[in-house]
């Protein structure tokens, strides 16, 4: 670290931020290992092996698509319906990598196709809040948070489905409910007041009746929603 | 197994291609107007859209859960003990 005594904003460099990311996503590095152990005795009911579940986590990392694609193989829908299933799940990352697009500005496209691949939900999440704290972080803290989900989600999935008859039910443990909490309180983080009281209505009340309705499964409702608030803000004009 | 291997191939470069273009659409829309105030106000009608998912998705327990995690993320602001709290509170309803 080069000693800078005339700076008055407190910047970190980019391997501080890295490693602070690397401690604050522990929380949910901890459900992502649960997460993880339940996708591996998925992928054991699916006669996937060791290296199938490697490669997918790490070509993929994208856990609820993985989830869905599986599920759907196991439930003999076909490789087709599988990966349509799960594409849909994953077409609201388009928005998530879409909506930090200050952190990826100006950046060579190595760090754009690694940002790329290292965004997911829980890590995206995290720097929104931690951003919403106080805190000046950016790219090297997404990509902390990412890097660290990663190796916990290759691990956990890979003993998930080598040791599959030895793990119990997580829905037991109520740690189905792990990130179900997180968002919530990421949520209560992110919240700006006033100008975001009509948009998260909106987002929550098309959600709502999408999904009690029958009207649209739960990724399109996800996409659907985040949508029409973001549209409602966009077309508010009293700031 | 090759339905597996073709379902991992496929999927690896659509999730890989939805998350690059949404960088390089990121990069493409005005910084100011209607657009730039959409994709601000986006991070947090999209989480608030999971949430929602999350919890509709759900039975009593889940509901009740929310309501408890909620109140801890309000009392405390604080990501682990709110996680906690929700985890905690859905096993103890599980158990009756």
């Amino acid at each position: 670290m080069t000693t800078n005594n005339a700076s008055p904003v407190k910047q970190q460099s980019p391997a501080q931020e890295f490693f602070s990311a690397t401690r604050d996503i522990a929380p949910l590095a901890l459900g992502v290992i649960i997460y993880g152990l339940a996708f591996g005795l998925l992928a054991a009911q699916a006669g996937m092996d060791g290296l199938q579940v490697g490669a997918m986590g790490t070509l993929v990392f994208g856990g609820a698509s993985q989830i869905l694609a599986v599920e759907r193989l196991v439930a003999g829908a076909g490789a087709f319906a599988a990966v349509i299933a799960a594409i849909a799940i994953n077409l609201r990352m388009l928005l998530v990598t879409a909506s930090i697009r200050d952190v990826f500005k100006g950046r060579p496209v190595w760090q754009l196709l690694l940002g790329a691949h290292m965004t997911t939900d829980e890590n995206w999440a995290l720097m929104l809040a931690t951003r919403a704290n106080g805190r000046d972080v950016g790219y090297w803290y997404l990509v902390g948070g990412g890097a660290c989900l990663f190796v916990t989600w290759l691990l956990s999935t890979t003993l998930g489905v080598v040791f599959a008859q030895a793990i119990p039910e997580p829905k037991a443990l109520g740690m189905d409910f792990a990130f179900t909490a997180a968002f919530i309180a990421i949520a209560r983080s992110l919240w700006r007041g006033k100008p975001d009281r009509l948009p998260w209505l909106v987002a929550v009340g098309t959600v709502a009746a999408c999904l009690l309705t029958g009207l649209l499964d739960s990724s399109w409702s996800l996409l659907l929603g985040g949508c029409c608030g973001a549209v409602v803000a966009g077309l508010q004009t009293d700031e | 197994m090759s339905d597996t291997w073709i379902v991992i191939t496929v999927l690896a470069l659509a999730t890989f291609s939805i998350r690059l273009g949404g960088v390089l659409l990121g990069q493409k829309l005005p910084v100011s107007g209607p657009w730039a105030r959409g994709l601000n106000a986006l991070p947090g009608c999209l989480i608030i859209a999971l949430v929602s998912v999350l919890v509709f998705s759900g039975g009593q327990d889940e509901w009740i859960a929310s309501v408890v995690a909620l109140a801890a993320a309000l009392l405390t602001r604080n990501l682990p003990l709110t996680m906690a709290a929700g985890i905690l509170c859905v096993f103890l309803l599980r158990q009756w």
